[in-house]
């Protein structure tokens, strides 16, 4: 039997490493625990199936430096944030909003110029 | 058969109702319409609005504006009503002695005390000395972690601040367990080497220990003359989730008492009353100089300030110059203003005493035969002055089905709250009370330190909920609602303000529940107390119990919850009180426009 932690499931792709690592600061900024593993799939599919498997539903999937979180029971393609070579601020923020989405809590901002 | 418009100029909209009259003296209603008053009420500019409502009513019927046989256009009341805000107390914390705010997520629980030193200084730290590390952001989390715990065998390292958003995580790189303060934005004014004590709170609960002046005595070893000085930095932490004290040797933080001043009352008698006395002994005043000439403030003070501003505002609108302006009306209310502290390092604000002030000044005559004249002109329709706005309103509520004569109107629009009481042998009581929407916009604004007044006026304006998942949220009343399709992820885990046909979302973090408060208090405040003055002052001996019937018009009457508040706090004096249904169509709006055209008959004899 798999027992299955409350966390945050990241779905990757050959990730860009130095993403992935704001992506879990900002989660662990949070408070709350995530679970990486590699997966077959375009980005869509990768958050899709990660928000699908995360206990907490809430996922995110990152394809080379193009990243989404995903929430549970979302149609698959309509991520709740999408990025494509974001910068580290971004990547930070966007790990915050998928503990944010648990937490039920006002997102940070993610793109524009209000991010920092 | 003859068309009459009945036009009504109010604050904000222009209404206009349309009537046919047979020649038996037979009257019926065909149509109405309400549009934005373009300028000041009482001025030319009016007339672009009140030819664009007359052009939509007459579309209704499909009638060109050419078959008016005649516009009435009501004496609007001269008076026009303005708010002002003043705080009367000021915090002012120099040297920058504390930081206090409510970070989303601090680390670490509990207090210390150490000396104030920055990471990249850490080096020159003494064993056996205790310190409070100060970083800023350009250290990654990492590499302040790293940093720490190279240093923590040998150093005292009782407390943290951080200027990034990253307490937890440098937390759980540190071999020690400390309270954490983080998003401190102006990191760079801590005085290194003093003295400092640090808090954070347990989650779910606030400080106790430095919102508390002998908190702060204790670990800070102050004397009882610098417990005293440090009072107002323990009242400003009240409710802060972290916060840190630093021991400043002359460490200026005073709580002034701003000369407040006073105002006087012009009336049968001469009433002078400080403006600290608070809101209600202020309007005790008022009420025993009686009838009001005239209403000053001490020159050079706060409220003086205030009562000129209006003044001069007013004498702008008007046109007369500033002295022939007389204030005949206040309405004071207390209110606690949010303000930043200044000297402050992360953003902090103080609960300061504050006083709102509705005034109404009773201006010259409108010049409203003009805007007849240029509506004659433009339109070639005969256009005339008929009638003072109080007793239309009375004629046109009396279109309510189920009301009788004497009969109480309760007009409560922008600027100010007006009442007129029409008894069955035709004579009309009116009054003009400062004080009404604007008033509770401003309070609310105030209150909720929101940025922007039309925030507020939404918040006076629609009910909210809270976003809660992607698919339902949670009613300011507790009900449930779901949703097909999903929100909207900008709305998730705010407050939205629930408009006809869209979300307005709240900008400022500000929990539901506290919102409700202010804006019911704030109503209360103003629309309760006002009603109850209006109506007393047009009863037949001024006994609120011999008005029998109570209709409410005008915009607010349109408010989803002021009507049942009224409805309450009349109810002990045995009125049947609600919200009119002008001719038991319309609602609480269209009275004057109504009465207007209900007049033509009368006149006509």
């Amino acid at each position: 039997m798999v027992v299955s932690k409350p966390a945050i499931i990241i779905y990757t792709s050959d990730p860009d490493p130095d993403l992935l690592r704001e992506i879990c600061a900002g989660i662990e900024e949070e408070g709350v625990l995530y679970q990486i593993s590699s997966h077959e799939g375009d980005l869509d599919t990768l958050a899709y199936e990660a928000a699908a498997e995360s206990m907490l539903g809430s996922g995110i999937g990152l394809c080379g430096q193009r990243a989404a979180m995903m929430m549970q029971r979302l149609p698959k393609g309509k991520n709740v944030f999408e990025l494509d070579h974001p910068r580290f601020r971004a990547c930070r923020n966007l790990g915050a909003n998928s503990a944010r989405a648990i937490k039920k809590m006002p997102f940070k901002p993610v793109t524009g110029e209000s991010e920092s | 058969m003859k068309l009459i418009a009945g036009v009504d100029i109010g604050n904000s909209t222009t209404e206009v109702c349309i009537g046919s009259v047979e020649e038996n003296g037979s009257l019926r209603f065909l149509s109405g319409a309400s549009r934005m008053t373009t300028g000041t009420k009482g001025t030319l500019p009016n007339v672009l609005g009140i030819k664009a409502a007359l052009e939509e009513a007459m579309d209704r019927i499909r009638m060109p504006l050419s078959s008016l046989s005649l516009i009435r256009l009501n004496e609007a009341a001269p008076v026009i009503g303005d708010t002002a805000m003043e705080t009367i107390t000021e915090t002012i914390i120099t040297e920058s002695s504390m930081i206090g705010h409510n970070p989303s997520t601090p680390a670490g629980a509990g207090e210390a005390v150490g000396e104030l030193i920055f990471l990249e200084n850490i080096w020159k730290g003494k064993p056996g000395v205790p310190y409070i590390v100060a970083v800023e952001s350009k250290f990654s989390y990492e590499e302040a972690a790293a940093r720490l715990n190279q240093r923590i065998p040998e150093l005292d390292i009782c407390g943290l601040i951080l200027q990034a958003d990253e307490a937890v995580l440098v937390e759980n790189r540190l071999s020690r367990e400390i309270p954490i303060v983080d998003e401190v934005r102006h990191i760079r004014k801590i005085p290194e080497g003093k003295r400092a004590a640090i808090e954070v709170a347990l989650p779910g609960t606030s400080i106790r220990m430095l919102s508390n002046p002998y908190g702060i005595a204790t670990l800070l070893e102050l004397t009882p003359e610098e417990t005293r000085m440090v009072t107002p930095i323990a009242k400003s932490l009240i409710g802060k989730r972290s916060a840190v004290v630093i021991k400043t040797p002359n460490g200026n933080v005073r709580e002034n008492v701003l000369p407040a001043g006073e105002i006087t009352f012009n009336g049968e008698k001469n009433v002078t009353i400080s403006i600290d006395r608070g809101a209600d002994e202020i309007m005790d005043a008022l009420y025993s100089a009686g009838e009001i000439r005239d209403i000053e403030g001490e020159p050079r003070t706060n409220v003086g300030n205030m009562l000129t501003r209006i003044r001069t505002g007013m004498a702008d609108v008007s046109g007369a110059s500033g002295a022939d302006v007389r204030i005949t009306d206040i309405l004071a209310v207390d209110t606690l203003a949010p303000v930043e502290v200044s000297g402050s390092l992360a953003g902090e604000t103080c609960m300061e005493k504050a006083v709102g002030i509705a005034a109404m000044v009773k201006t010259q005559q409108l010049p409203m035969r003009q805007i007849a004249e240029r509506l004659s002109h433009d339109l070639h329709v005969e256009t005339m002055v008929a009638g003072v706005e109080a007793v239309m309103a009375s004629l046109g509520a009396l279109t309510t089905p189920g009301t009788q004569l004497p009969i109480a109107i309760l007009d409560m629009g922008g600027g100010s709250t007006d009442a007129a009481l029409l008894l069955p042998d035709g004579t009309v009581r009116t009054t003009h009370q400062a004080g009404a929407g604007e008033l509770v916009s401003m309070l609310i604004q105030t209150e909720l330190g929101l940025e922007s007044r039309v925030t507020a006026e939404q918040i006076k304006k629609y009910p909210m909920g809270k976003v809660e998942s992607l698919f339902h949220m949670r009613l300011e009343n507790g009900a449930m609602r779901f949703f097909e399709e999903s929100i909207d992820p900008r709305y998730f885990g705010h407050v939205v303000l629930l408009a006809p046909g869209e979300m307005l979302r709240i900008e400022e973090d500000i929990p539901m529940e506290r919102i409700l408060e202010v804006r019911r208090d704030a109503k209360q405040k103003v629309f309760v107390r006002n009603a109850i003055r209006a109506l007393t002052h047009v009863a037949p001996d001024h006994d609120l119990r011999k008005i029998p019937n109570v209709v409410l018009v005008g915009g607010s009457a349109e408010d989803f919850e002021i009507p049942e508040m009224l409805m309450q706090a009349l109810a002990e004096y045995r009125i049947v009180c609600g919200r009119g249904n002008i001719r038991g169509t319309e609602g609480p709006r269209n009275a004057v426009a109504t009465g207007l055209v209900m007049s033509y008959l009368g006149s006509r004899r």
